[in-house]
């Protein structure tokens, strides 16, 4: 078989990353001439690989199209405006990593230079108290920024908790009506050309032949596709993020949900709290080197909200990602292109960005390499970024009370974090790569709330008198405080512009 | 407590945009900063600035109206190279109007496939002003949506500049100095070194091989600096740092000059450059590294111009219906001949 122009494309796997595939595909590629086919069994069950989202994804959505009070009801969603973590730095602490930023910048400097003198100065005011998400978060409130709010409110950055399963049903309906074809089945085997060795059609089991130019693996941690038949190993991060097990299970809601996700730090590693409109999403990622998955159910069992409405769910993975994302005429997407655990809820956001940079380098015919290289470099690159991230969480912390959060605390790191970390503890600098997704906002809101936040701070932050510096954070204070004040809860926001209706059957993914 | 102490050293031009930032951005009550000016004073040439001229001269409150009068400067639309196939022009503002994130340029290749269309360069809205000829003011261009930098007596700009660091508390001296006991001597000097922050010195580099790089360069470096300001005395992460980027910059800057000054692109010494090279030849995209100092229109126009062209526009561009393409790029044509023509007549 020569190359081929590609005029198939094919999705193996429906769940979050198919769908989220197909609908960008539906929206950007199928208007270009290309068809576009899914495969999925509904015998196969999916793991949504998180509910808890970041703010890009108000982004993909919004380049769909879609109606976001549409999208909120439809997916039982609620709005999140950031995460608060307890436990993590040390046994009884707590902190909030928000989305947005911290205050306003003065004189061309960050602001957080400016707070870290006015501690220097005995000033006692958290540096949360300078975001507005998280006074927003705390207060239960939320308000979506439109330009005319001011330069207050427009600081405000929001995301969502929303039902994977409901979010994949939601885009689909998206992609069907757009052109994409969706075909039910279980794939039994896939077929490659002799001589290329690329895939030219997956074989159901009922010998239903789907044949493609290009194959889209969405089949999860099994990986069909770019492991089963291309052979892309995996490469293996679990010595810097030792977690390789979940179990989720959904709970009644005991109150209006709050906009912000809880990830609580336990013996051997961390439990979510994700409220939706209808229930709480619960779940526990541990080690089980040092738990076992019984003790680790009994733990999240004992520390719910409310009553549990589903079975445990228990999964196995392994951090790290796919040497190659794309391997000749296959792509990598979701799980099936490598795990992070949802500590920052990015997993939906790789799989958004790996739909973008495929969309960018989408090949004209089977034969590139050149594309497949530079996807390759831009994947992977993102998944450093992010676990880098990921990594400090765990690095940065005083805990000492189990040999799990001994092992973290003492464990070599990456170099680009060594030097990341150095930076920030001495003057709370930070540098972001050209690619990175988390910014100064979200790498000092985890140093400071886990403990090794900046001992001193940029001497250019000098040039206020300390009165006039008093002033002017005292000011940004009561201006957040206002903000928060008018704006209305969480609750009755959803109820004014998207209340869902009342709950269909429990779906429970982590 | 002692005082801190910045001794800059090198030529005018190049310790006066050093000097003029930390005049202005870092200089305190207990703080001395001394510019040891090396050299006799520099000839009257042009010297190129980049399109962030204008930020580095909001932060230093240097009204641009006032600071062009001073200097002589005249509006820059793109950086001028010398190379063996004759002058180079690399555009500051993008080709055309990209369109559902696809560039101009993918669009321009689908239509010229389906009929003749004029060059790319013609719908570049910085080389068609340039090529006007005439003297644009700053108020025509303010609503157009270009990025321009200025092109400077070399001379005027460091004398006003010293000028400005002088009034803001740095002492300024000519000829041969002692820096004495400082916590920090940066040296301007044009050299051969890679460019480091360690214990108490800091050098700054190479020029670079055309216009405008000397500028950034030096620009970049001491916004680095004040940026990772730590006191002196005590900050080991922020020198490895500031040596980082520089030198991330300058891997950036080497890129661009290979591309410029090669003879055989077959034969390519540098892997990002390479990376670059392929991925363009393949399907028109510029991969972006960390630290980019050009942008993309610069990036094609030096691509172009060593006629490299790529194999294939982005799918993405076949979305759009083949009359609306037509249509749209004829009179994004017409757009931008009436702009270049109502600037160049007003």
């Amino acid at each position: 078989m020569t190359c081929r122009q590609i005029k198939r494309v094919v999705i193996a796997g429906g769940g979050t990353a198919g769908w989220m595939a197909a609908a960008a595909f539906a929206k950007v590629i199928v208007p270009a001439g290309i068809s576009v086919t899914l495969v999925e069994s509904e015998a196969i069950g999916t793991v949504g690989v998180g509910e808890a989202t970041i703010p890009p994804i108000t982004k993909f959505n919004t380049m769909l199209g879609i109606n976001e009070h549409e999208f909120v009801k439809e997916t039982q969603a609620t709005y999140k405006l950031g995460i608060e973590f307890v436990d993590w730095g040390g046994l009884g602490e707590r902190y909030f990593h928000p989305f947005g930023r911290f205050g306003f910048d003065l004189e061309g400097v960050d602001f957080h230079q400016y707070w870290s003198r006015l501690r220097a100065l005995g000033d006692p005011h958290e540096l949360e108290q300078y975001s507005l998400n998280s006074r927003a978060a705390y207060a239960g409130k939320f308000l979506r920024p439109e330009p005319d709010h001011g330069m207050v409110i427009e600081q405000l950055s929001y995301a969502h908790h929303f039902d994977a399963t409901l979010y994949a049903a939601f885009l689909r309906r998206f992609a069907e009506k757009r052109g994409v074809k969706r075909i039910e089945g279980k794939i039994g085997r896939i077929e490659q050309d002799g001589e290329s060795g690329l895939i030219t059609e997956l074989v159901l089991d009922n010998e239903n032949r789907i044949e493609g130019d290009l194959f889209i693996d969405c089949t999860g941690f099994r990986g069909m596709l770019i492991d089963g038949v291309m052979g892309s190993r995996h490469l293996d991060w679990s010595h810097w993020l030792p977690c390789n097990r979940a179990v989720a299970v959904a709970c009644e809601k005991h109150s209006d949900p709050v906009p912000y996700t809880r990830s609580t730090a336990r013996e051997a590693g961390w439990q979510w709290r994700i409220p939706l409109q209808h229930r709480t999403g619960n779940g526990h990622v541990f080690c089980d080197e040092y738990l076992s998955a019984e003790q680790a159910e009994e733990i999240l069992l004992k520390n719910l909200d409310g009553a549990p409405i589903s079975d445990p769910n228990h999964l196995r993975f392994r951090t790290g990602h796919r040497e190659h994302f794309w391997s000749g005429n296959c792509i990598a997407i979701g799980l099936a292109s490598g795990f992070l655990e949802p500590l920052e809820s990015t997993s939906i956001h790789l799989i958004q960005t790996g739909i973008a940079k495929l969309i960018a380098l989408f090949p004209q015919t089977t034969s590139a390499q050149v594309e497949q290289a530079e996807y390759n470099r831009l994947m992977t690159d993102d998944f450093v970024h992010v676990r880098d991230f990921l990594i400090m969480h765990y690095k940065a912390t005083a805990r000492d009370d189990t040999s799990f959060w001994d092992y973290v605390r003492n464990m070599e790191i990456p170099d680009s974090l060594k030097g990341k970390l150095a930076l920030i503890r001495s003057h709370g600098r930070f540098f972001k790569y050209d690619a990175e997704l988390f910014d100064v906002t979200s790498w000092i809101a985890v140093a400071q709330g886990q403990g090794i936040g900046p001992i001193g701070f940029n001497p250019i932050a000098g040039g206020l008198t300390d009165e006039n510096l008093r002033q002017s954070l005292n000011n940004m204070r009561n201006a957040y405080a206002k903000a928060v004040e008018a704006m209305p809860t969480h609750q009755g926001f959803i109820d004014r512009y998207c209340k869902s209706s009342p709950s269909p059957v429990a779906t429970e993914v982590s | 407590m002692t005082a801190e102490r910045i001794f800059v050293v090198g030529p005018p031009v190049r310790a006066a945009i050093f000097g003029a930032y930390l005049a202005a951005r870092w200089l305190r009550p207990g703080r001395c900063l001394e510019i040891a000016v090396e050299g006799e004073s520099e000839c009257s040439s042009d010297f190129l600035t980049r399109p962030n001229v204008h930020h580095f001269h909001h932060e230093l409150g240097l009204p641009i109206e006032q600071f062009m009068r001073q200097c002589g400067g005249t509006l820059a639309f793109s950086t001028p190279v010398e190379t063996a196939l004759g002058v180079v022009r690399l555009p500051f503002t993008q080709f055309g109007v990209p369109r559902a994130g696809v560039g101009f340029h993918h669009y321009l290749m689908r239509a010229d496939n389906l009929s003749d269309q004029p060059d790319l360069n013609q719908f570049s809205l910085s080389l068609e002003l340039e090529q006007a000829g005439s003297d644009q003011t700053l108020s025509q261009l303010a609503k157009l949506p270009i990025e321009f930098g200025l092109t400077v007596n070399r001379e005027a700009y460091a004398k006003t500049l010293l000028s400005f660091a002088a009034t803001n508390g740095a002492k300024v001296v000519h000829g041969e100095a002692d820096p004495g006991n400082v916590d920090l001597v940066v040296d301007c000097r044009v050299s051969d070194a890679l460019p480091t922050w360690s214990a108490q010195a800091m050098t700054t580099g190479a020029v670079g091989a055309f216009a405008g790089i000397e500028w950034h360069v030096m620009s970049s470096a001491v916004k680095r600096l004040v940026n990772l300001a730590a006191p002196l005395a005590d900050c080991l992460p922020e020198q490895a740092e500031w040596t980082r980027l520089a030198r991330a910059e300058q891997e950036r800057i080497a890129d661009m000059e290979e591309l410029l000054m090669a003879d055989d692109l077959d034969v390519v010494a540098r892997s990002t450059l390479q990376r670059k090279l392929d991925v363009f030849s393949a399907c028109g995209r510029i991969p972006i590294e960390d630290y980019e100092v050009f942008a993309a229109p610069e990036w094609i126009a030096a691509f172009r111009a060593q006629g490299v062209n790529p194999a294939r526009y982005d799918r993405m561009a076949d979305a759009l219906p083949r009359a609306e393409l037509l249509s749209w790029i004829a009179q994004l044509k017409v757009q931008i001949s009436g702009l270049t023509e109502q600037v160049r007549t007003a």
